[in-house]
């Protein structure tokens, strides 16, 4: 009925402030290196610096994990909560395979991060049969998760740590191969892996099409459900990998740790410019945001802030993150 | 109160959406307004709700020129639209709804015994004293929520009612209800101006047909001389005869659908494409034309029929293994369903065929370049750089994307849903061009199409979608706009008989 042919909206170059986003967020991220290697005592230390690398490994790799969640349009709330669960379901399981024997086999151990792997597998795969079947919004499926997890991990342990894991074990969190961290390698490979899914895989511009406009892509014949699933998938493996991670570093199943992990993987993607929308984002950009987020907090201890400062000031950085995130994608935030 | 039109002209940069409408209306009758798309009808009736302003011209009411700044101006002046999409709250009661922003008070409370009864009382003016006041919308049937929306226009009483094809979703009894209330509010020596496309019903409720062509006056007549053919004729004017090459008939059958229902659009349409054919299928606002590609594309779920590609039932294959079998469905809405607005060129141009170009799953840009620069080259598609996005592109060359991301799957079946929407004619012209030099490599294309001189320009053979069935068909010396139109807008018995040579 329209008899108003109207006139092409003409962007501007979009992929140049796209560019310069990206750039901005690097050159912003140079500075505040070079300020806090100035002001930081001990900041330039090769130590100091595998540190920072070590600390952003386990929020970092399931940063790449949700920059895939976040392009194809859907949220995951329950990461922290899988890192804790799936931590104690390792240990639990090394407890259960190995008979409570002093030192566990090898076996026992690989077998246990299987089946740790596998639940968050399944874990994932059920939000994304959710999306698919009822229709629920990822935003509060994975809040529900995120509570419920917690809870298995509290069953799971009952409330005090398992200790159940082999002399070695403490390879996986501190050990160290040429001097850099293990965690780190494993970040690496966890950068590796998402780069080349979503810039040279089918499957990855698919990810963007599904994101950028779900009608679209289902009218291009893309399987969305399928594609969705996928990224809840291997946001929820990578989460459980950081939780064995981190059952390595303190050495037991502790059904407390990485509470609120999520905010910081979240606000790491958004630092880097992953659009909240969906659609847009890279894991190039997301690895600057978990870089930026891991100086900060390096930077702000050896400034000796509070430790409550410095929640503040991550809060802080997180609105400071979404409002540029909206303003960027010129939606106001409704 | 009369309604003097001066002149009333609007430009949207270089088109003329209208230009020079001078028209009196007669209070106390209806007039109906009519024309084809982009007549400039939605532009008058913006102008008239205080949505857009004339560039230049007048409009009087009663002698005494207003101007209408806001939608406020309007109602203020006593002139109420009431559009074609509904304009109530679902969630509110129908008293609420009527009152919408201006519900009666005590002190600072609602009053809400007032409100009932000022509601009731309206209602039973109207004749509408089945409807509840304090019911909500939502729980009322399409046709009751026009006769509310109608009822709450009248509420502010108005002194000229415009009423955007009100009765395009309404079944027959409603549409009585209705005409009933128009009658009413003319009795009280309203001007109502009513905008339709089903020809069949104004005899029954106007008094003059008013027409627009090309976004100008093309006539007017009392009800009583306006027969069919002189309506069409205002409407389409002289028709210049059509250019379209010569088409060898197709001869092998590719795509046969049978018995496809999708309530509530659809009951039993069946058809045969052939290869190398261009059908086309034309049908008015609702009558199912979108859902039927989709049925076809396997983008909806069916009720009830079967499609066969080479004589092989495809029924039971979902949307990705229909398009393995080479049907390819370009949407009507580029915008929200064809397009990924703000990625590149590059990767809208490569979304449909991506699992074609990909070596095991691999894929990257040198890998799919040469599958989008064939089609900016074949298609002539206007882009200084492939990575723009795709937002960047006039609507013709959006449009080329759309048809191209899919030519590129090597498509056997071009599923076209109002190819030609928002597109300048000469871009239009192209899209055209695109399907016949397709169809002569052998492309079957169906078009689906509101705008019935395209259809005709464009296809070899068109078919009337109608009351959920395939009314009429027209190919060869039959193949008419104006044939089409009477085909298509027409529901007495005489035209749906009507059947040209095949």
């Amino acid at each position: 009925m329209t008899a108003i042919p109207h006139a092409p909206v003409v962007q501007g170059p979009r992929r140049l402030s796209g560019l310069l986003r990206r750039q901005s967020m690097l050159l912003i991220l140079i500075a505040f290196y070079i300020l806090v290697a100035l002001t930081g005592r001990g900041f330039l230390t090769p130590d100091n610096q595998l540190n920072i690398l070590r600390t952003v490994a386990v929020p970092g790799m399931i940063a790449f994990g949700m920059t895939l969640v976040v392009i194809v349009g859907e949220i995951d709330l329950s990461v922290g909560s899988m890192v804790a669960v799936s931590a104690c379901i390792t240990a639990w399981m090394v407890q259960l395979l190995s008979r409570g024997a002093m030192e566990p086999s090898v076996l026992a151990v690989l077998g246990a991060m299987l089946i740790s792997l596998g639940f968050a597998a399944l874990v994932g795969f059920f939000n994304g049969l959710m999306r698919q079947k009822i229709g629920v919004p990822t935003f509060i499926s994975s809040l529900a998760m995120m509570a419920t997890l917690a809870g298995v991990a509290n069953l799971i342990t009952g409330g005090s740590p398992i200790e159940s894991f082999p002399s070695w074990y403490y390879i996986i969190g501190s050990g160290r191969f040429l001097h850099i961290p293990v965690p780190v390698f494993l970040l690496a490979a966890a950068f590796a892996f998402t780069f080349i899914l979503t810039n040279y895989t089918a499957l990855g511009r698919e990810i963007y099409a599904v994101g950028g406009n779900i009608e679209a892509a289902r009218l291009s014949g893309i399987n969305v459900w399928r594609t969705k699933t996928i990224c809840l998938v291997i946001t929820s493996v990578f989460a459980a990998i950081g939780g064995i991670v981190y059952s390595s570093l303190i050495n037991s199943g502790n059904s407390t740790i990485a509470r609120g992990l999520e905010l910081e993987v979240i606000s790491a993607c958004i630092i880097g410019g992953v659009s909240l929308f969906g659609g847009k984002g890279s894991i190039w950009g997301a690895f600057i945001g978990v870089l930026f987020l891991g100086v900060l907090l390096n930077a702000m201890t050896l400034w000796g802030f509070n430790p409550y400062a410095q929640q503040v000031v991550k809060g802080a950085l997180i609105l400071g993150a979404v409002f540029v995130n909206f303003a960027i994608d010129g939606r106001s935030p409704r | 109160m009369d309604l003097h039109l001066e002149g009333l002209t609007r430009h949207y940069g270089a088109v003329r959406a209208l230009h020079n409408f001078t028209h009196s209306f007669a209070s106390g009758q209806v007039h109906a307004l009519i024309g084809k798309n982009g007549s400039g009808k939605s532009t008058f009736i913006k102008m008239m709700a205080g949505a857009t302003s004339p560039t230049s011209g007048r409009i009087r009411l009663g002698g005494r020129p207003v101007q209408f700044r806001s939608p406020q101006d309007a109602l203020a002046e006593g002139v109420v639209t009431v559009y074609q999409e509904l304009s109530l709250v679902p969630g509110l009661s129908v008293a609420e709804n009527i009152f919408l922003g201006r519900l009666p008070r005590r002190g600072k409370w609602i009053d809400w015994t007032r409100l009932h009864d000022l509601a009731g009382a309206l209602l039973e003016e109207m004749g509408a004293t089945d409807i509840d006041p304090r019911q909500s919308v939502e729980s009322l049937s399409v046709g009751r929520q026009q006769l509310v929306e109608i009822v709450k226009a009248s509420s502010l009483s108005p002194k000229v009612l415009l009423l955007d094809e009100p009765t395009s979703a309404l079944a027959a009894a409603e549409v009585e209800r209705l005409f009933a209330l128009i009658r009413r509010l003319k009795a009280k020596g309203v001007t109502i101006l009513y905008i339709s496309h089903r020809l069949a019903e104004l005899p029954r409720i106007v008094d003059t047909v008013t027409t627009l062509r090309d976004g100008a006056f093309a006539g007017s007549l009392p009800m009583a001389e306006a027969g069919p053919r002189e309506i069409l004729g205002m409407m389409f004017g002289n028709l210049a005869p059509l250019d379209r090459p010569a088409h060898r008939a197709g001869g092998e059958l590719l795509l046969e659908v049978q018995g496809l229902r999708i309530e509530p659009w659809l009951r039993d349409v069946s058809f045969r494409l052939c290869k190398g054919e261009v059908l086309g299928i034309a049908g008015m606002l609702g009558s199912g034309r979108t859902e039927l590609l989709h049925g076809i594309f396997g983008a909806r779920p069916i009720d009830a029929g079967r499609v066969l590609l080479d004589g092989r039932d495809i029924t039971s294959y979902g949307l990705p293994g229909r398009k393995a079998e080479g049907l390819a469905y370009a949407s009507e809405d580029r915008k929200h369903a064809g397009l990924v607005l703000d990625h590149s060129i590059h990767a809208n141009l490569v979304t449909a065929p991506l699992r074609k170009i990909a070596k095991w799953g691999l894929t990257w840009l040198g890998l799919e370049r040469p599958h989008a620069e064939r089609q900016v080259a074949g298609l002539q598609i206007k882009v200084s750089d492939l990575m723009l996005p795709v937002n960047s592109l006039s609507g013709g060359n959006q449009q080329k994307v759309v048809v191209g991301n899919w030519l590129n799957s090597g498509p056997r079946v071009l599923l076209l849903d109002e190819p030609g929407r928002g597109v300048d004619v000469q871009a239009k012209r192209q899209i055209y061009q695109i399907i016949w030099d397709q169809a002569a490599r052998g492309l079957s294309s169906i078009v689906v199409s509101t705008e019935l001189e395209d259809l005709a320009e464009c296809c070899d053979r068109v078919l009337v979608l109608r009351d959920g069935r395939i009314a009429a068909e027209f190919s060869g010396k039959g193949l008419d706009p104006k044939a089409l139109y009477a085909a298509t807008m027409m529901t007495s018995p005489e035209t749906s008989a009507e059947r040209s040579a095949p």
